[in-house]
């Protein structure tokens, strides 16, 4: 491996060697988790850096530096850009009333548009993820879902190849996945409200911006000089700030949160986390905008501090009606609710334990339906067995053949289970 | 019980999870001997069913590719965010996998064919052993918000 300094500071140059490309996995693992660390930063937003490179991307925009007005939380972003609204108002996406001139459009529309040109191109300089089989040979895609990414390259597989799964999928994950939708689900206005404004998402690009460091610092990809430039200004803002609202003449940028709480999925081993906080606010800015989550699932407030029957069944979305009632518990749910005990059979490979299935009159769903309620296999960490809910078809009236209707096989089929953990 | 006592079945989750460098939850029992389930038995929200139980409902096509089952496992499913990966594994050159298996349900993940015996490990379910033969791995679904077939989704734990 050679080192050679760049205006970065000093980086491993990949230069085809077995031990060159470890040094360099390590490399990127180690930035990766510093863009990780970005993402989930709760320092307060650097400032001076942050206005110099929103500065830097208005300028590329053919625009002048703009006032900044710097806000606590994406929530309390809101209530400044009504003030300011003629500079965050929305062109129409009309071709009779869209501006012709390239100039003439709002800095914010210029600026998504210079992102996603700018995201095209650097994406055009980076391999995509080998596809194909070699002979008996898995492409990477599939083997990395059981081979460590050094173990990977031992076994012949291509640096660039394995940066995809050792960077690009775990910060999307993280990230993409992660922080961005729960936070603007929590904190911004529904959909269907006129919008005020674009939202740029600061620390939460780093998942894009990331990759493209990445392969960057490697040498594994190289871009045109002003494209290296234009990515060194969105990396600053990434690392210095939290989401922002360009407006003509003004920029609406928000504070990273006091407060952020993750675990790693279970499994995870690229480095991956998700939301989770079983009694506080998974995010929370110093306003006290909060945003909550149970293991990478974003839940309205009422799941952490208070679920009861009714919330649930006014809840529209079923991921987090699914959340509500297992911190209500299935037994509790079930009794709350009214539903009708239609059939108990002791569960197939399971001793000990029974199956029951429960007819949900229409009122409770909107429709008509059938819960089967089984209890796990193996033991939780306390000692019990977790109870959980299934979902079947309305017309099955046993609760061995609404068992094995969730597998695909038949209640005579299932019945012959011998085990189950 | 079609549960069959051979030598290679004195296995416990401790010799298991030190072989593939897999884990489990620490409140597993790890020095239990592994079961080994020659018929039908689930892991969580994966089954594993002997193909001969199916008749034509799952098959493989003729030129498939198979691969063999290396000393890490085949990760076959992960639950949500990521987390709780189903895995596969068998001593090395014993069992082999493919994830081109037709199946009119539309449930299974892939076949597996060991000769010899293989485990599926869980974080969470901990470890059980497959005898010897050739099976459909297939995942669980529940009725979604829609009606009809592809009203359902699947479960991920």
């Amino acid at each position: 491996m050679t080192a050679v300094t760049t205006p970065r500071g000093v980086s491993p140059r990949f230069d085809g060697s077995l031990s060159s490309a470890h040094a360099c996995l390590s490399f990127a693992v180690a930035l990766r988790d510093d863009w990780l660390g970005h993402a989930f930063s709760t320092r307060p937003a650097d400032r001076p850096a942050a206005e110099a490179a929103l500065a830097g991307l208005y300028r590329l925009a053919g625009a002048p530096p703009p006032r900044f007005r710097w806000v606590p939380s994406p929530a309390a972003a809101q209530p400044v850009l009504r003030a300011e609204r003629p500079a965050f108002t929305r062109p129409r996406l009309r071709a009779g009333e869209a501006p012709a001139r390239w100039a003439d459009w709002p800095v914010a529309s210029r600026l998504a548009s210079l992102q996603s040109a700018l995201r095209t191109r650097l994406a055009r300089r980076v391999e995509g993820p080998g596809q194909l089989w070699r002979r008996q040979r898995p492409p990477w895609s599939l083997a990395a879902r059981t081979t460590a990414d050094e173990d990977g390259l031992d076994d012949g597989y291509a640096l660039r190849d394995i940066l995809w799964t050792a960077v690009h999928d775990p910060l999307r994950t993280s990230v993409l996945d992660g922080p961005r939708p729960a936070i603007r689900t929590a904190l911004l206005p529904a959909a269907g409200t006129e919008p005020l404004g674009l939202t740029f998402h600061g620390q939460h690009d780093a998942h894009w911006i990331g990759h493209h460091d990445v392969q960057a610092r490697l040498g594994l990809a190289s871009y045109p000089a002003g494209d290296a430039r234009g990515l060194a200004l969105w990396a600053a803002v990434a690392r210095s700030a939290g989401w922002w609202w360009p407006g003509d003449g003004v920029c609406v940028v928000a504070e990273r949160p006091v407060e952020v709480h993750t675990e790693p999925p279970p499994g995870a081993r690229r480095g991956e986390r998700r939301l989770n906080h079983p009694e506080r606010p998974a995010v929370r800015y110093a306003d006290g905008a909060a945003v909550y989550a149970l293991y990478g699932t974003a839940v309205p407030r009422w799941v952490v501090t208070d679920p009861t029957v009714a919330r649930i069944h006014g809840e529209p979305n079923v991921e987090v009606r699914r959340c509500a009632i297992e911190r209500l518990g299935w037994d509790t749910y079930v009794d709350e609710a009214g539903l009708h005990l239609l059939a108990t059979a002791p569960d197939p490979g399971n001793p000990g334990s029974h199956l029951r299935l429960y007819h949900v009159p229409r009122h409770v769903w909107g429709a008509p339906g059938r819960v089967l309620l089984a209890v796990n296999g193996s033991a939780e960490p306390d000692g019990g067995r977790r109870r959980y809910g299934l979902s079947v078809p309305a017309g099955i009236d046993d609760p061995v053949a609404a068992a094995g209707w969730s597998y695909g096989l038949t209640g005579a089929q299932y019945a012959r289970l011998a085990r189950r953990t | 019980m079609p549960t069959s006592a051979s030598a290679s079945a004195s296995v416990t989750l401790a010799d298991l999870t030190a072989r593939t460098g897999l884990d489990v939850l620490a409140h597993l029992e790890r020095e239990v001997t592994v079961p080994v389930v020659a018929g039908l038995q689930a892991q969580g929200d994966l089954i594993v069913v002997p193909l001969a139980l199916l008749g034509d409902d799952v098959t493989v096509p003729p030129r498939a590719p198979w691969q063999t089952v290396p000393a890490g496992g085949v990760e076959l499913l992960r639950g949500v965010a990521g987390g709780n990966p189903h895995t596969l594994v068998a001593d090395p050159g014993t069992c082999r996998w493919t994830w081109r298996a037709g199946d009119r349900q539309g449930l299974a993940l892939g076949v597996l064919d060991a000769r010899e015996v293989a485990y599926l490990i869980h974080p969470e379910h901990g470890g059980t052993g497959i005898a010897p033969g050739r099976y459909a791995v297939r995942r669980q679904r529940e009725r979604g918000e829609g009606t009809g077939r592809f009203g359902n989704r699947f479960i991920a734990d």
